[in-house]
């Protein structure tokens, strides 16, 4: 019924969508630095912003569908469609975070950026199909994903305000930056959301090491995806301890937020694909 | 006193503890043989210690019922944890098609120094088995088909294979990669009673290119042989590994002597007859016992829920207040948090 002719169109428009969103945050601070605040600007910025991320995901939701009837599984095997899937749903909480929380808004000059650091990825591979393993049909499957992506989404997101509190001390993006929140308020809010990203990183160790008893005979095995996978959550029950422990400065909690998402990035998109191990899947 | 007590409590052990278990796990990726498992006890341990300590007397922690299930939680899965590595029992069994599991089966056993269980108890027998293959051997579903006593002692049938296990007692039998042909073999010595084994031949398809193997029946000479098989297997094509759809052709190496034999045939060798009854299949299981399991479950789930409860009362008390902390420039600022 389908073909891979009918879901690349989609993708690309879902991509072009984001890169549109992208380009108008910027174009939104920017505006900021030469007018005056709360001349309705930008906000009209932000509501372009909205519309194009919408359109992006609902695009990137079709491109998706077309691929799950035209190969007969989801987006869970390979690194193409692991990288879609999550440009979606990355895309998608975004979205709903940038809706509700006018004012994490500046944090998309960072957050969609990161975004579209895998939309050019995907775009350097093919789109290849490839086989369901047989413990994929494991309903733990769903649990452990969906909780992994909104891990990942919460961590961008605070990694997305922790990048403007960092783009300020660089003296060129602080006369950009200087009209949006205190630093103060952007490092509280992306603490929150790395906490709450702690909250589902565990509830996707949980649910992993569940799939993993039924399809593997063990729940734990130390493989490089669930050794890298409990360093990320030790690296940020860590981070969150320290911030708790020494008054650690705005900036320098900002680089471990950083640190953090880069390395729940690595494990996502980097582990499963350098490793024999059995999860790596298709074994 | 107190200062032991400060320091055992304090949040820097427990970054202190954090980070050697990051070590520890980095050290113990992938399972390596030369490093003990000291890298995580030590650092479990003292997480364990401080944990103990922080909720005794950290008064940030004890007052604040969703902050105290979770570091109880946290407690609790690193004591499941070790007490579930002192009774574990792990293992591996191959079962032929028709024979009956007992404890003397399990090979490659290792379990915890208070592992106790009733394994002994556990009756279930094999039966049939299929694998279906993508193309480029491809492995998609097993379903492999068994008998398990109830507690009436009546059989009943089931089926199970990938991530649906048999669950008896406790123990858990996976189906795995490994698995392979059986065929039944009978020694008719010139004298004395017929023997009749069965040998089962190298993993399949993974050493299709060398199913040989050897067999000495009791009071008999080593029989060498080798097993001709015609499974249908095409490399560029679905395939579904099944005994009823292959065909077979034991060849015995007796002496310079070359000897075919199809199901039912027999030779006559040094001693005696053999004949070839039937060919069969095995398949290899894994035996996974953890008592811990379902409290482990449990507990990583009640220390989950006391985490998201703290921050959601947290979050929801001081929300509306946050929302009207000034920024850098108040007007601009207050233009970001119009929500509109």
């Amino acid at each position: 019924m389908f073909s891979e002719a009918t879901e690349m169109p989609w993708l690309w428009a879902g991509l072009a969508a984001y890169a549109l969103a992208a380009f108008y945050a910027f174009r939104g601070v920017a505006q900021q630095r030469v007018l005056a605040a709360g001349t309705g600007v930008t906000r009209g910025y932000e509501g372009l912003v909205l519309l194009f991320m919408v359109c992006g995901v609902v695009l990137l939701a079709v491109s998706l569908g077309v691929r799950w009837v035209r190969i007969g599984h989801g987006p869970f095997v390979n690194l193409f469609e692991l990288l879609v899937s999550q440009l979606f749903s990355l895309g998608a909480i975004y979205t709903l975070v940038y809706w509700r929380l006018p004012l994490l808004r500046p944090g998309a000059i960072v957050s969609l950026p990161i975004i579209w650091v895998l939309g050019l990825w995907v775009l350097m591979l093919e789109p290849k199909d490839a086989p369901f393993p047989p413990t994929y049909y494991n309903d733990w499957l769903w649990a452990h994903v969906g909780f992994g992506k909104i891990f990942l989404a919460f961590s961008m997101v605070g990694s997305g305000l922790a990048g403007v509190i960092l783009l300020r001390w660089i003296g060129w993006f602080a006369s950009w930056l200087r009209h949006l929140p205190a630093d103060d308020v952007l490092d509280r809010y992306a603490w929150r959301f790395m906490v709450l990203a702690l909250v589902f990183d565990s509830l996707m160790l949980i649910a992993g090491a569940v799939w993993a008893q039924d399809a593997w005979g063990r729940f734990w095995s130390w493989d490089a995806l669930e050794t890298s996978a409990f360093l990320t959550w030790l690296a940020l029950g860590g981070a969150i301890h320290a911030r708790l422990a020494w008054n650690v400065p705005i900036r320098l909690g900002a680089v471990f937020i950083l640190i953090i998402f880069v390395v729940a990035f690595m494990t996502y998109f980097s582990t499963p694909f350098i490793s024999e191990a059995v999860h790596k899947g298709v074994i | 006193m107190i200062v032991l007590r400060k320091l055992l409590s304090s949040t820097r052990l427990t970054i202190v503890g954090m980070a050697l278990l990051a070590v520890g796990a980095s050290l113990i990726y992938g399972n390596p043989a030369e490093v003990p498992v000291w890298v995580l006890v030590v650092p479990l341990s003292v997480l364990a210690v401080n944990l103990v300590a922080a909720i005794a007397t950290n008064p940030r922690i004890n007052r604040r019922p969703g902050l105290l299930m979770f570091h109880i939680g946290l407690l609790a899965v690193v004591v499941l944890v070790g007490v579930g590595r002192l009774t574990h029992y792990e293992a591996h069994v191959e079962m032929v098609d028709g024979q009956q599991f007992t404890i003397d089966d399990a090979i490659d056993v290792k379990s915890g120094p208070f592992h106790s269980g009733n394994l002994d108890q556990v009756q279930f027998s094999q039966g049939p088995f299929t694998v279906d293959y993508q193309p480029m051997l491809v492995r998609g579903s097993t379903r492999s088909h068994i008998r398990v006593r109830n507690e009436k002692g009546e059989w009943q049938a089931r089926v199970i294979g990938d991530d649906t296990p048999l669950v008896i007692d406790g123990y858990r039998f996976y189906t795995t990669f490994n698995k392979g042909f059986t065929p039944v073999l009978t020694w008719l010595p010139d004298a004395g009673a017929p023997v009749t084994g069965t040998v089962n031949m190298p993993s399949y398809p993974l050493f299709d290119f060398k199913q040989s193997n050897s067999w000495t029946p009791v009071g008999g000479r080593e029989i060498k042989f080798w097993l001709q098989l015609d499974t249908g297997l095409r490399q560029d094509a679905a395939w579904t590994l099944d005994v009823r759809r292959t065909g077979s052709v034991l060849v015995v190496n007796d002496g310079d002597r070359r000897v075919e034999l199809k199901p039912g045939d027999e030779t006559v060798l040094d001693g005696g007859r053999l004949r070839y009854e039937q060919l069969r299949q095995w398949m290899g299981y894994k035996i996974f016992f953890d008592p811990t399991l379902r409290w482990l479950f449990l507990a990583s789930i009640l220390g989950v829920i006391g985490l998201a409860s703290h921050y959601w009362r947290t979050f929801t008390a001081v929300h509306t207040a946050t929302d009207k902390i000034p920024a850098l420039n108040s007007a601009s600022s207050a233009a970001l948090t119009n929500k509109g």
